[in-house]
């Protein structure tokens, strides 16, 4: 992996890359490029039209803003919304939007935006992933140019943490249609051109209303091969990854001084999804058996090289309401066998695992049927790419059992949610996630998140793998990467170089 | 002819290897080293060694044990993908030439042109996508490309061999069609196809291997050649035995039909020699 | 003459419109109501209307196919439904990787095939043709993305000569790019190479014993200069045949390898397309390749009638 300089006659790629090196002089004046590489690339670019994962990577925070946002410390706060008051009994809430904010395309932004945005994700036709956000409201109103009021049906409690999602970006009436492919957003950068399979390129906004970012131009460039993602850094086309697929190449790349490894967090809850309403895991027996069969430990070691922080329930343990439950499902084929055949499969069953492309599912995948083999379960593994899984797992429901992390933050709510992809029906969970929302103290929300989160777990609903890693690299002297994902974010305003 | 045959230096070659693949799938069926599906997370991506002589893979498994096992898949493919040809391919060549001219002959051969012109790597990846990945389509999707070819095939050699004058006779003695294609025509025309049938299966596996590569063919856990490629790729700089093994496999087996091929042509029809 | 032409044009537009027929049918046709089969079985039913409407599938089949051929000619193509974006434009930014690559493959598969082939020839039977012709029979046999796996393993890995894979891109420079497709070019042009190394030594040692290389010899032409001024013009006709047939390989062949080395050209974007079940860019991506394969196909049948008369009631060549 080590250049050596006598090669340098032969490699053109070195010639360029040897340089700086040999004339630091040269490299005084403060560079102000980056190549951020990622794994996906984003099919469109709307956040608030399709609920893949890549979209807010590439454009929370950086094409489009939000009201409310997160930082890199999961911690909300405010975008472009300057002040909130809520009500005493918080059902209106009063939004005063920062001014001389203005859209890459010139307009001004103004009241009439935000109610175009949230009215156009509340209609019955939008696309928008998580409309729950929106639920609650009764109506939406913009009172002068900075000025919007927001008026509930009903208490709930974290009703403005919503806004801080990237479901809830801010776009201009004007240009909202063409989000997809033509994003006119209020954020630090604009898009210049979108190489399709290969690079999205972003220059500086000159005209953002906050602090002027240090990087004037910002390339995305998508590489899902993993061996090419540790090539490409070890090359140097990459300034950073972020977030690596071949965590087994970690112990080289740290061994490389021109490049640092963090492995931090995300809020991806990995797990084997098993469709509740369908035989037969529509029997809590076959679907404890199923958690019984698979050892985590194994799963994390041979899908993500031991990474992975094992968890026992849908819940980030970042978060102050999570309850330790790793213990609460031990691995334990023979019992698994037991249950089976107290379920009536004393020979087991045939079922399909739909994978998604990521490595985590691919290889989780196989390790996890082998370990079902094993119980008698006979699993056949169907790759999907990601439009198929959406598709036909995520909408349709047509899948036995899947593979896939859930990105989002504090999403326990998808256990109360009608028609989700699980099929899991609980009204004592839907009753604790309700409680969630009317909480009047943290201690009542936490107590209620603790209890769903003990639920789900009991119900066996799905497997609980692994909090999936999120593996940071960057070059040395490049700063500022968020080394944690409290949601799937590459904020480029924040990176610098030494 | 024998003896001929084994001073050729391709034919003996080809031979050999054919007879160490097959040798090596038979074996695999009753024994392997390790069960070539158990994982041992533990003992991942470890190099050559006395326990595992070929190393192990990403999940802790035996890669000679999974060669082994590929090899079982591949002749597989090969078999069923080049009898689906030869059945089908060689039924319809032979009738057209019974009927040569005819509307029958011309829609025939028009579709064997017509399939040509479909680039089958591209066909096979829509074919699998619509009937969703697998070995069993991956394996039908091969076998309809063999169909023109033997058809083209069975239908030049059958016109050369009815033209002799005993088929005449046996025409003109009143024996059936059928009767004549069976025994006249196929016992003649049985040594071309033999020879078009060792390069198919070549073909074949070289196929297999490309369609599991890309993910769409053999899905694990049935190990398979070019799946085991795919997954080493990621682990190259880790495990670069993972990469080299399976793709010798690949290599050696299709180079062990071509050979086995051009040797059968030689010695079946020497004047052909240098095509 | 004009007849021969005439036929085989016939003939070409014939396959050609076959062939769009039979495309169109299976991504428009068979699937029921492609707008549904994109959407999922749960889309509303304003959803799939809204959708229709967009991709003008309230027309009638035979109104919609004419308006997809004349896409062709127009270059609008419809409205990828994966990337939303016109196909035509998602074409156009993948040519400029595929094409070069397909050339450079073309270039190498026959400076090799043919340098070695005609070596082979002038030796024949000696060491360096049996070693040659060994040679062609294991590059016949190697794969070609295990080839690039190798390559890349020892020049990109180990050597740190080449990038592993992907493409900067030509507005990176011209010499960035070319190194980019360097080993893809070359992984694609072994097999191939192979084929052409057979087929050029054949071809020369049949040319070989042609009357004019006896009369050329016997006018005192040395064998060196015999092979180059008589010898090698004659070969080179079944050759060129071949290797314009063998376009077809190298295209489809870009499928494979622009998936082992991470390019973004034409080959990715068809495997992600029918993944991601995208019919709008299938249907149009297979029909330029499928084109393109018979396109060639009957170019060289015209082109080998036209040098060679006899051929010309034939049912073609290289088949």
């Amino acid at each position: 992996m080590q250049h050596s300089s006598c090669r340098l006659a032969l490699s053109l790629r070195l010639a360029a890359l040897a340089l700086p090196l040999a004339l630091p002089a040269l490299a005084q004046a403060p560079r102000d490029s980056v190549v951020v590489c990622q794994t996906l690339e984003p099919p469109i670019l709307d956040p608030a039209g399709g609920a893949a994962a890549a979209i807010r990577e590439v454009t929370y925070d950086n094409v489009f803003e939000t009201l409310l946002a997160f930082n890199a410390e999961g911690r909300i706060e405010p975008r472009l919304a300057e002040k909130i008051e809520s009500s005493a009994d918080g059902l209106i809430h009063t939004i005063t939007l920062r001014s001389g904010v203005t859209f890459h395309d010139g307009a001004a932004l103004t009241a009439e935006d935000v109610k175009f945005s949230f009215e156009r994700a509340m209609a019955p036709d939008s696309k928008n992933s998580q409309k729950w956000i929106f639920a609650p409201i009764d109506r939406i109103e913009a009172r002068d140019t900075r000025t919007v009021i927001i008026t509930l049906k009903s208490y709930v409690g974290d009703f403005l943490d919503g806004l801080a999602w990237a479901d809830a970006t801010i776009f201009s009436a004007k240009s909202a249609d063409k989000a997809a492919t033509e994003p006119v957003g209020t954020g630090p950068y604009q898009l210049v051109r979108w190489n399709r399979g290969d690079r999205l390129v972003l220059k500086r906004n000159e005209n953002y209303w906050g602090r002027k970012p240090a990087i004037a131009n910002a390339t995305f460039r998508f590489i899902s091969d993993p061996q090419a993602q540790v090539a490409a850094l070890t090359a140097g086309d990459c300034d950073a990854h972020t977030n690596l697929s071949a965590p087994e190449a970690v112990p080289q790349l740290r061994a490389n001084p021109n490049l640092r490894v963090s492995i931090g967090r995300t809020e991806g809850e990995t797990i084997v999804a098993m469709n509740n309403g369908k035989a037969p895991f529509n029997n809590p027996k076959v679907r404890e058996a199923i958690s019984k069969a698979i050892d985590r430990a194994q799963v994390n070691e041979g899908a993500i090289s031991g990474f992975g922080t094992l968890i026992g329930t849908h819940f980030s343990p970042n978060h102050p309401a999570y309850v330790d439950l790793t213990g609460a499902v031990k691995h334990d084929p023979a019992a698994a066998k037991k249950l089976l055949a107290e379920a009536g499969y004393p020979n087991g069953f045939s079922v399909t695992l739909r994978l998604p492309p990521p490595a985590y599912a691919q290889r989780g995948g196989e390790i996890v049927a082998a370990m079902l083999g094993q119980v008698g379960i006979k699993v056949s593994i169907e790759p999907v790419q990601w439009a198929q899984w959406l598709e036909r797992v995520f909408r349709q429901r047509d899948y036995d059992l899947t593979i896939i992390a859930h990105v989002e933050p504090l999403d326990i709510n998808i256990y109360a949610r009608d028609g989700y992809y699980f099929g899991y029906v609980s009204e004592a969970v839907k009753a604790a996630v309700a409680r969630t929302k009317s909480a009047k103290t943290e201690a009542e929300r936490i107590a209620a998140y603790q209890e769903a989160q003990r639920l789900i777990t009991a119900d066996h609903v799905n497997v609980y793998l692994f909090m999936l890693p999120k593996i940071t690299v960057s070059r040395a002297g490049l700063k500022g990467m968020w080394n944690n994902w409290p949601v799937p974010a590459n904020p480029l305003a924040q990176l610098s170089w030494e | 002819m024998i003896g001929r045959a084994l001073r050729h230096p391709s034919f003996v070659l080809g031979l050999a290897i054919t007879l160490l693949v097959l040798g090596v799938a038979f074996l695999a069926t009753f024994w392997t080293p390790h069960d070539a599906t158990a994982m041992r997370i533990s003992a991942r991506l470890r190099p050559p060694s006395a326990t595992n002589w070929l190393g192990t893979d990403q999940f802790g498994r035996d890669v000679l044990s999974m060669l082994m096992m590929g090899a079982r898949n591949a002749l597989l493919v090969g078999v069923v993908a080049v009898g689906i040809g030869l059945s089908i391919g060689v039924a319809l060549g032979m009738m057209a030439a019974t009927r040569e001219g005819s509307l029958a002959d011309e829609a025939i051969m028009r579709l064997c042109d017509f399939t040509f012109a479909f680039p089958a790597v591209l066909t096979a990846i829509l074919i699998l996508t619509f009937l969703g990945p697998g070995l069993v389509n991956a394996i039908l999707a091969i076998g309809i490309f063999n169909i023109p070819v033997f058809a083209r095939i069975a239908r030049g050699a059958s016109l050369q061999v009815m033209a002799r004058d005993y088929i005449r006779a046996a025409q003109a003695a009143g024996r059936s069609t059928f009767g004549i294609l069976h025994r006249h025509v196929l016992p003649n025309i049985r040594g071309i196809l033999i020879v078009q049938a060792s390069v198919q299966f070549a073909l074949a596996i070289l196929a297999e291997a490309g369609l599991s590569y890309l993910g769409i063919g053999t899905q694990p856990p049935n190990p398979s050649w070019g799946r085991m490629l795919n997954d080493s790729q990621t682990f190259l700089a880790q495990a670069p035995y993972l990469a080299i093994f399976p793709g010798a496999a690949i290599a050696l087996a299709v180079l062990g039909f071509n050979l086995l091929g051009d040797g059968l042509r030689d010695v079946l029809d020497p004047k052909s020699k240098e095509r | 003459m004009f007849a021969f032409l005439a036929r085989r044009l016939a003939t070409l537009l014939t396959t050609l419109a076959v062939a769009a027929i039979l495309i169109f049918a299976v991504t428009e046709i068979l699937p029921g109501d492609p707008a549904a089969a994109m959407l999922g079985l749960t889309a509303t039913p304003e959803t799939v209307a809204a959708l229709r409407a967009e991709l003008g599938l309230d027309a009638p089949a035979f109104v919609r196919f004419f308006g997809w051929i004349a896409g062709f000619f127009t270059g609008d193509l419809g409205i990828s439904y994966a990337y939303r974006v016109p196909v035509a434009g998602l074409i156009a930014e993948r040519l400029p990787v595929t094409l070069p690559l397909a050339i450079m493959a073309s270039l190498f598969a026959s400076i090799l095939g043919i340098t070695l082939g005609a070596l082979a020839a002038s030796r024949a039977n000696s060491l360096v043709d049996s070693a040659l012709m060994a040679g062609a029979q294991v590059g016949l046999a190697i794969p070609n993305f295990w080839f690039g796996i190798l390559m890349v393993l020892l020049l990109s890995i180990t050597l740190g000569w080449f990038p592993a894979g992907g493409f900067p891109g030509w507005e990176t420079g011209f010499f960035k790019g070319l190194q980019a497709l360097f080993l893809p070019a070359i992984a694609l042009a072994l097999p191939q190479g192979a084929v052409l190394a057979r087929l050029t030594r054949t071809a020369v040692l049949e040319a070989l014993g042609e009357d004019f290389v006896r009369t050329a010899r016997a006018k005192g032409l040395t064998r060196g200069q015999t092979l180059r001024r008589h010898v090698l013009r004659n070969a080179m006709v079944p050759v060129i045949t071949m290797l314009a047939l063998q376009f077809s390989f190298l295209i489809t062949g870009t499928i494979i390898i622009e998936n082992v080395f991470a390019l973004p050209g034409l080959g990715r974007l068809i495997f992600q397309s029918v993944g991601g079940h995208d019919l709008v860019t299938v249907k149009s991506l297979v029909m330029i390749y499928v084109g393109a394969v018979i396109l060639v196909n009957a170019l060289v049948d015209i082109a080998y009638g036209l040098i060679d008369p006899r051929l010309r009631f034939g049912r073609g060549v290289g088949r």
